[in-house]
């Protein structure tokens, strides 16, 4: 059975392929504390890393900051504008409590609207700069796999963090605010493909790493660690288009509306009891690639 | 919506050419020795009719076979008497002798009698007006013939002299074969007894036919469907090519003396006025009918066409609609373009040069002698103060995000390749959206001119990226984590997957593995992040390709409907070596694939005319 939700990503004359990265700012109350051995505020030494942390990422990104507990969007996601930037993080002020899951998903979900508004095309980066201290850790707990199963990639800069925090041990980099060095880490170029130098560097064949898995098996691991859509972090996908289980019956053509808005009353009940059977099952149906088609010759 | 198209264009022609043999003679040796007479003068003139729908707005303007108070050709001071133009030698033969100052037909039948009628200065052929382009012609193939390409050594049937042998010759060089690379049989009927179809259902030989709508429903049993062998239908038998999206194809147009054109100027510019008022009020009555409207003089007219075609032809009213529903006017807007337009390649010249050159090579004529083009004052106000419908522009023609979710359906559907009537690929290097475009001229210049013919196909331009990478970060991020190991030696390598033993055939351990976040979180390999940037790479790639494509038209100065040119990325989820072993076999990967693909009527925009 073939079910394509959200399927390849539709393109449109206009469409960009923009990246994005939104920062959430920790400025809560403990983040007021003075950082020890610094004489300093974290939140002080947290703005000093992020304007640092930022100057690394290309003009062309658009970026977003987003600070709580108050919820404001002192940047709002879209094209970067140097001047703007720096006075927007030098107005976070802290003081208040501390839920960081909350705006983690928020973060995420706008960071969700803008990829799918470029019809799933672009490289997404969630930044958070915080001293750990949550007051909903279990949502941090339950929101961080699920914004990292949509290809978001999670940096953090933690200060006076605990090693240990989840967001330590869980997300893609962790950088220090009082280390230099950890925070000259590069935010390198993502390449997608395999060059020829590639291949023998460090005298190690790259193709020989994967040349024990079965083709099928390759295609399913692929296929499961499409991304899951751009709805809301915490929420199920919508579906945009079923396949009959027997590709062979010829369509009789309807044309191309399928999409969940024109679909009737009685196609969106068979999609949403098609979805729930799937989820008991188990199925990795939420995923961009439908199928991962093997045309070996 | 049934229809028939020229049941007996050429028939008297077929017979006096195919015989047992197939052999085509001459034009002038069909026409024989006449004489070049003056056309007579008073009186009703004669002008021929034939079969197809784009004669109803004749018969509309006319009121019937004469012309009638009241009508559009009386209100521009014409009387016409309608005659049976069907055997098309007998047209000429009557062009020449003056009886009649017209000639009805497609324009490629115009091409075979360009040398009999253009060797005297008086009856060289002026073509005044395009009718219509035709949408109800069909090539059925046999099961297993999915690209025009595979006809090659394939026995075709089709009927000798009718509009079908322009649509064979536009298919040949869309599969880029030439009439030596088939097996071409003829026959004398369209349709009925000794036609193609009927040829097909009876003789295995024979791989595909041309078609009529009602014929190719008794085969296929609809445009997208596949025969099952019940119902009469003939089991595999679908449509290969058909005018709905080879939609420039066949042109029906009316053909006037030169002598008589330049001595009655006023008077054949009425009758193409009085004929694109005609199709303006059809195709808005048609339209009409379809949405449930009665309208007594649009009822009158299907009756009427009964009565002049005969019961036995076309049997009922609801035929004669499915007769007018099989073609698309091309109105003022369309006759403008075809003959005035700069870089149409679907315009008079570009006809007229495959028209003469089908002619010679298919050994109707000798030499290729010309027609001439309307050359009518467009702005008169026989035209501006009479029509409505003048004003419009050839806008996008399809609606973008219905033409992808078609795409995406074909694909996830397994039929992608079913509809691709074309296609060729371009290769990349790793990571890059550049390719040199001046090595791609020729294929660039045959998407062009196909996307052009072929004018209700979308041209789907899909990006794709190589998956190794994502594979080995997937695999380096469990080494990283510590989840996935390896030992042994090469050759001889054991896995174990969360200090289990693994075996790499066990798929759904791995997939369960993935979902639990176990290759997550590290962050030199992010697999999730690289299948990203894979997908953004494709998108960039079809995005570069879509603009030299138009930057390539642009600079021969043709123009191209962007609408029809869908650039996509379709990431790593269509690999052509799913699972690559070496740098070359990963380079396949790193594509762009055009494809020229027939899509559904619903995804194109509502408009009167084409052009």
């Amino acid at each position: 059975m073939l079910i394509g939700l959200w399927a390849v990503p539709l393109g449109h004359a206009e469409v960009q392929v923009t990246d994005s990265v939104v920062v959430v700012v920790d400025a809560s109350g403990s983040m007021g504390s003075v950082m020890a051995g610094t004489g300093r505020d974290r939140m002080s030494v947290a703005k000093d890393a992020l304007k640092q942390v930022l100057g690394q990422i290309p003009d062309t990104t658009d970026i977003g900051i987003l600070v709580f507990p108050t919820g404001n969007w002192v940047y709002p996601l879209g094209p970067r504008k140097e001047s703007m930037l720096v006075g927007a993080i030098d107005s976070i002020q802290s003081g208040g409590g501390t839920p960081l899951g909350d705006y983690m998903k928020q973060g995420a979900d706008a960071l969700l609207k803008a990829r799918k508004e470029q019809f799933g095309y672009g490289t997404c980066r969630l930044l958070i700069v915080t001293d750990g201290e949550a007051g909903d850790q279990r949502k941090v707990e339950s929101f961080t796999p699920d914004i990292i199963s949509r290809g978001i990639t999670i940096d953090v800069i933690g200060v006076e963090m605990a090693s240990r925090h989840t967001l330590a041990t869980k997300v893609h980099s962790y950088r220090n605010a009082d280390n230099p060095e950890s925070l000259r880490q590069a935010i390198t170029e993502v390449f997608a493909e395999v060059a020829t130098g590639d291949a023998s560097k460090g005298g190690e064949n790259a193709f020989e790493l994967i040349a024990d898995l079965p083709e099928a098996t390759a295609s399913a691991m692929l296929e499961s660690l499409s991304i899951s859509g751009n709805q809301p972090i915490g929420e199920s996908p919508s579906m945009r288009a079923v396949e009959s289980p027997s590709p062979s019956s010829a369509p009789s053509y309807s044309g191309g509306t399928t999409s969940s808005q024109s679909g009737s009353g009685d196609e969106e009940s068979f999609i949403m009891l098609l979805c729930g059977v799937l989820c008991v099952l188990g199925v990795p149906g939420l995923v961009i690639y439908a199928i991962v088609k093997g045309k070996n010759k | 919506m049934k229809a028939y198209r020229s049941i007996v264009v050429g028939l008297a022609l077929g017979m006096a050419v195919a015989a047992a043999t197939g052999q085509t003679k001459l034009f002038s040796e069909l026409v024989g020795p006449v004489p070049v007479g003056s056309v007579k003068a008073g009186g009703a003139l004669q002008v021929p009719f034939i079969i197809w729908g784009g004669d109803m707005a004749t018969f509309y303007a006319n009121g019937g076979l004469k012309t009638k108070p009241g009508t559009l050709f009386h209100e521009q001071g014409l009387n016409l008497n309608l005659t049976p133009g069907d055997d098309f030698i007998q047209q000429v033969r009557d062009y020449r002798t003056g009886k009649s100052p017209f000639l009805r037909g497609t324009f490629r039948m115009m091409g075979q009698a360009s040398e009999v009628i253009g060797s005297d200065p008086r009856t060289k052929g002026v073509v005044i007006l395009q009718m219509t382009w035709s949408a109800g012609d069909h090539m059925v193939a046999r099961e297993g013939i999915k690209r025009v390409t595979e006809l090659k050594g394939k026995t075709v049937a089709v009927q000798q002299g009718g509009p079908h042998i322009g649509m064979l010759d536009d298919v040949l060089k869309t599969a880029q074969l030439g009439w030596d690379d088939i097996e071409v049989k003829f026959f004398d009927a369209l349709t009925g007894p000794d036609s193609p179809p009927q040829a097909f259902r009876d003789d295995p030989s024979i791989s595909a036919c041309f078609a009529v709508t009602p014929d190719m429903f008794g085969l296929c049993s609809d445009l997208n469907s596949v025969g099952t062998g019940a119902e009469g239908t003939v089991k595999g038998a679908h449509v290969l090519v058909s005018t709905a999206e080879l939609s420039r194809s066949i042109a029906d147009v009316y053909v006037c003396r030169k002598d008589f054109y330049d001595a009655n100027r006023p008077l054949v510019r009425k009758f193409v006025a009085g004929y694109l008022k005609a199709s303006e009020e059809l195709v808005d009555k048609r339209a009409a009918h379809d949405a449930g409207n009665r309208d007594q003089n649009y009822i009158n007219l299907l009756n009427q066409t009964v009565q002049i075609y005969t019961e036995a032809v076309l049997p009922n009213a609801d035929e004669a609609h499915g007769l007018l529903l099989d073609c698309t006017f091309a109105g003022y807007p369309g006759n403008v373009s075809f003959f005035e337009k700069e870089g149409n390649l679907h315009g008079f010249e570009a006809f007229q040069k495959s028209s003469l050159e089908l002619a010679t090579g298919r050994g109707y004529a000798k030499q290729k002698m010309g027609l001439l083009p309307s050359g009518l004052a467009y702005k008169n106000d026989d035209f501006l103060k009479y029509l409505r419908k003048t004003e419009a522009v050839q806008g996008e023609r399809f609606r973008a995000e219905a033409v992808l979710s078609e795409i995406e359906e074909l694909s996830s559907g397994g039929l992608l390749d079913d509809r691709t009537i074309l296609s060729f690929t371009i290769n990349f290097k790793a990571n890059q959206t550049e390719f040199s475009a001046v090595q791609y001229a020729a294929e660039f210049t045959r998407v062009i001119e196909m996307a052009d013919k072929f004018g209700n196909a979308v041209v789907a331009i899909r990006g794709h990226a190589d998956p190794t990478k994502t594979l080995i970060d997937l695999i380096k991020a469990g080494n990283a984590k510590g989840t996935l190991k390896r030992s042994g030696t090469r050759g001889n390598y054991r896995y174990a997957l969360n200090g289990q033993a693994l075996d790499l055939n066990n798929t759904s351990r791995l997939v369960d593995a993935i979902g639990a976040g176990d290759f997550d979180g590290v962050e030199d390999y992010n697999p999730r992040r690289t299948m990203q940037a894979a997908l953004n790479l494709s998108r960039k790639r079809a995005e570069s390709v879509k603009q030299s494509v138009v930057e390539y038209a642009k600079g021969r100065g043709i123009g191209i409907d962007m609408s029809q040119i869908q650039p996509q990325g379709v990431g790593i989820a269509e690999p052509f070596i799913a699972k690559p072993r070496s740098v070359d076999e990963a380079g396949q990967n790193m594509r762009v694939e055009f494809r020229l693909i027939r899509v559904s009527a619903e995804v194109t925009q509502e408009s009167d005319f084409d052009f």
